[in-house]
């Protein structure tokens, strides 16, 4: 285990109102459900331009950190964490590399939960961070954390200056092969359908199209109400609908599938 | 039938027979979350038992915990809940209480609410219904506002005819001398419902049609009217306060320019860069219309000031703002403990008058951010679900209301408001020292929150100079940047934490499994554990 490969949830393909590119038959395995993860980004809104409701629709540029840091790994001047358990070290501390250059960084741990993150590079910085593992709900399926070390991968919250983050660990030979097999994916997936899933909970107020309707990106697909607000869910790309997964009136979670684009 | 929790309905305070005199002996409190906290405090101060209600998704809500008998009152939607006029009146008398307070929100504005209690021979804590409908119409609120020479929003005053071609060419005439951009607003409107911004006459049409549209969906009332966008302006605030014999006072002021689609996320007292005479012009204007209206009870003036420097009335709350503890604190007045003295019918208290004898001149100044369950880096989107830590800053002139716990989980159901963190200090540069103080404190963890935009507010040079204006967040705030930022800190110290430690942090610093390095497997299990961890942040 001499390198793991650390990003914020990256592997999203298909989770949301879908990228054209990648979008269909992505495994649910590869699916994120936090919405932080999830790569959409609203229309900005101005000032007193409040009137119609949010437009959530899929950006060509994902919200989540466009930064990747690939490669987080030992350079030396670690204790490697070779099996379990290590001493209850209260200082991490070494040379990592990030996209490949190396870097000076520290985490000086304060408690379970809380380490300052000292960061060398100019300009040197001092951050506090909270460090939590993710967990689901007590008692749900999957809890316990046997699904998680099966799948081989970990995941974390960080909250860094009131940021919450979602993060997955996992090992170099995993992301490799995940990689490959998401690669694949678009390669059968180009031209392909589009799901549209839900990238926001709340109830469905109305739906604009019905299977068979030709529409254009941009076109209003749906409206969901969630916490007293209207958002209005739009077409990724032009296409025809080829199935209405949902009606008004229903309840929709993160990750429901809404309707099918072709 | 509603149950209760006790059925013993004699006082159930111990220090009920102490207490020589209370407003009333028993209030039910038509709410939930920090302001249904914040009016069970002011209940037990002044020895008063409090009555709560609570849907299926707030059984276990602090609220209901903090007061002396609780009353289920449905599922979880408001509307089968919160919302129940006569589910909530019938609770009342079913618990003996006297008096309900509606907090804001819910029910607090609906004139048939306050005549529902009125009529069950309660007391509604609030202005009485006449004038929540009255003030409630925003066309009678302005034209009042006319009637005693307080200049109002330019625009009009009756109702915009919509859909009626025939009118189309004068209601575009009066658009032309208003000028263009405008708003179309709704006659019986908050909350941006039924709001429309409209740059040319020839979208004028469209936008009446739209925005009565919506305003009748929203408001059962289509009434529209037009309005100057007034840009950039700040949003400044008047707390009023009336007694039954019609005497009104201003309590003072409050900038609550920091809006997001007309949510307030930020409000401070005294309003920044106001002299002296100023203030006292503003107050003595929010009074006039008070008056006028013949408000009692606590209400809120709220006003546009222009870059010029000029006031325009914009409409009446007839409620308890969310806001209203800035004023508590540079006025030293319980507001909630006068509203209930009031609606019992007593003249303004001697604190009262004296403090609306300072109200231009406020001791210190009090600045107040909302911490709400949304993402700032996403356009302030909704992110219900389970809070997994949650500590709130405490010290030296800090002041916190919240109805949240670590664990409780964020409703989708309700308003996204979770917390207010208050700062109090001598004048507004140690205010927001506190305030910076007071948030880097402050740990939530679970959901995301409008934490990190309040961080950013407390460190900005445009707020320390009061550069403030409704248009602020769009000017100065690049939340995916911010995210972005933050985000790469995340990552090397989740990543350098997992390379060095072998086992996770826990809450509780138990470590958890190492990761054992498997394969990915396509068995699915991955999809579980997702799943249930979706279903716990984001209830159906």
């Amino acid at each position: 285990m001499s390198h793991r490969r650390v990003s914020p949830g990256d592997d999203t393909n298909g989770t949301t109102a879908g990228r054209p590119d990648a979008s269909t038959a992505a495994p649910a395995q590869d699916r994120i459900v936090d919405p932080r993860a999830v790569r959409v980004a609203l229309a900005p809104v101005a000032a007193h331009a409040e009137i119609d409701p949010i437009v959530v629709e899929p950006p060509a540029v994902p919200v989540a950190p466009a930064q990747r840091i690939a490669g987080l790994g030992v350079l030396g001047g670690m204790a490697a964490p070779a099996s379990g358990f290590g001493a209850s070290d209260v200082v991490d501390q070494g040379i990592v590399l990030i996209d490949g250059d190396p870097v000076h960084i520290r985490l000086d741990r304060l408690g379970p939960v809380h380490g300052v993150l000292i960061d060398d590079r100019t300009p040197a910085s001092r951050t506090s961070v909270l460090l939590l593992p993710f967990e689901p709900a007590p008692g749900a399926p999957g809890s316990g954390g046997a699904a998680v070390q099966r799948s081989g991968v970990e995941r974390r919250e960080v909250v860094v200056d009131g940021w919450r983050v979602e993060i997955e660990i996992e090992s170099e030979r995993r992301a490799s092969l995940r990689e490959r097999a998401r690669r694949g994916r678009e390669e059968s997936a180009r031209g392909g359908p589009t799901e549209v899933r839900a990238i926001i909970p709340g109830v469905v107020v109305s739906v604009s199209v019905v299977a068979g309707d030709a529409i254009v990106a941009g076109q209003q697909l749906l409206v969901v109400e969630a916490m007293k607000m209207q958002n209005e869910l739009r077409a990724p790309r032009d296409g025809v609908i080829s199935r209405v997964a949902i009606g008004a009136g229903r309840t929709i979670e993160v990750g429901d599938l809404l309707l099918v684009l072709e | 039938m509603a149950t209760s929790r006790s059925e013993s309905l004699p006082s159930l305070r111990k220090d009920m027979e102490s207490a020589t005199a209370a407003p009333f002996r028993r209030v039910l409190v038509a709410n939930r979350g920090e302001i249904a906290v914040r009016i069970i405090r002011a209940c037990h101060e002044l020895g008063m038992e409090a009555v709560a209600i609570y849907s299926d998704a707030d059984a276990e809500a602090q609220h209901v915990r903090l007061a002396d008998l609780a009353v289920r009152i449905g599922p979880p939607p408001p509307s089968e809940s919160y919302l129940r006029i006569e589910a909530i009146v019938e609770a009342a008398q079913a618990t003996g209480a006297e008096a309900i307070h509606p907090g804001y929100g819910f029910l607090a504005e609906r004139a048939a609410f306050a005549r529902a209690v009125e009529d069950a021979g309660l007391v509604f804590v609030g202005p009485p219904s006449a004038s929540i409908d009255a003030l409630g119409d925003k066309l009678h609120a302005r034209r009042t506002a006319r009637d005693v020479g307080v200049a109002a929003v330019p625009g009009t005053l009756e109702p915009a005819p919509v859909d009626r071609p025939d009118q189309v060419a004068s209601i575009i005439a009066e658009a032309e001398v208003i000028g263009f951009p405008l708003l179309v607003k709704a006659a019986a409107g908050g909350g941006g419902r039924g709001m429309r911004r409209v740059v040319s006459a020839a979208d004028l049409p469209a936008a009446l049609a739209g925005g009565s549209r919506e305003a009748a969906s929203a408001f059962g009332d289509g009434s529209v009217y037009l309005e100057r966008e007034i840009v950039p302006a700040r949003h400044i605030e008047v707390q009023l306060l009336g007694d039954v014999t019609g005497h009104v006072v201003a309590l003072g002021e409050r900038d609550c320019s920091l809006q997001r689609r007309h949510q307030k996320l930020v409000e401070e007292a005294p309003a920044p860069g106001l002299s002296r005479e100023e203030r006292h012009d503003l107050h003595a204007m929010a009074v006039r219309v008070a008056t006028a209206a013949g408000l009692q009870n606590a209400a809120t003036a709220e006003f546009l000031r222009s870059p010029d420097g000029a006031f325009y009335f914009l409409e009446v709350n007839t409620r308890l703002q969310v806001e209203h503890g800035v004023t508590e604190l540079v006025s030293g007045l319980d507001i909630v403990r006068e509203q209930f003295w009031l609606a019992a019918g007593r003249p303004l208290s001697a604190e009262a008058l004296a403090a609306a004898e300072r109200a231009a001149d406020p001791a210190g100044h009090a600045i107040e951010v909302r911490i709400a369950a949304e993402d700032p880096s996403r356009d302030f989107t909704p992110t219900p679900g389970r809070i997994r830590r949650w500590l709130m800053p405490s010290g030296p002139g800090v002041r916190v209301d919240t109805g949240i716990e670590s664990g409780d989980r964020v409703p989708a159901e309700y308003d996204n408001l979770i917390a207010k963190i208050l700062v109090h200090a001598g004048d507004r540069d140690a205010a927001i020292a506190r305030l910076r103080r007071a948030l880097d404190e402050t740990e939530i963890a679970g959901i995301q929150t409008t934490l990190p935009f309040h961080r950013f507010v407390a460190r900005s040079e445009p707020f320390r100079a009061g550069e403030l204006s409704t248009g602020w967040v769009g000017d100065w705030w690049d939340g995916p940047a911010e995210f972005r930022r933050a985000a790469g800190v995340a990552l090397l110290a989740g990543g350098l934490n997992a390379l060095t430690s072998g086992h996770a942090m826990t809450p509780e610093g138990r470590p958890s499994s190492p990761p054992t390095g498997d394969e990915p497997s396509a068995d699915g299990r991955w999809r579980h554990a997702a799943h249930a961890a979706a279903t716990d942040r984001w209830p159906s």
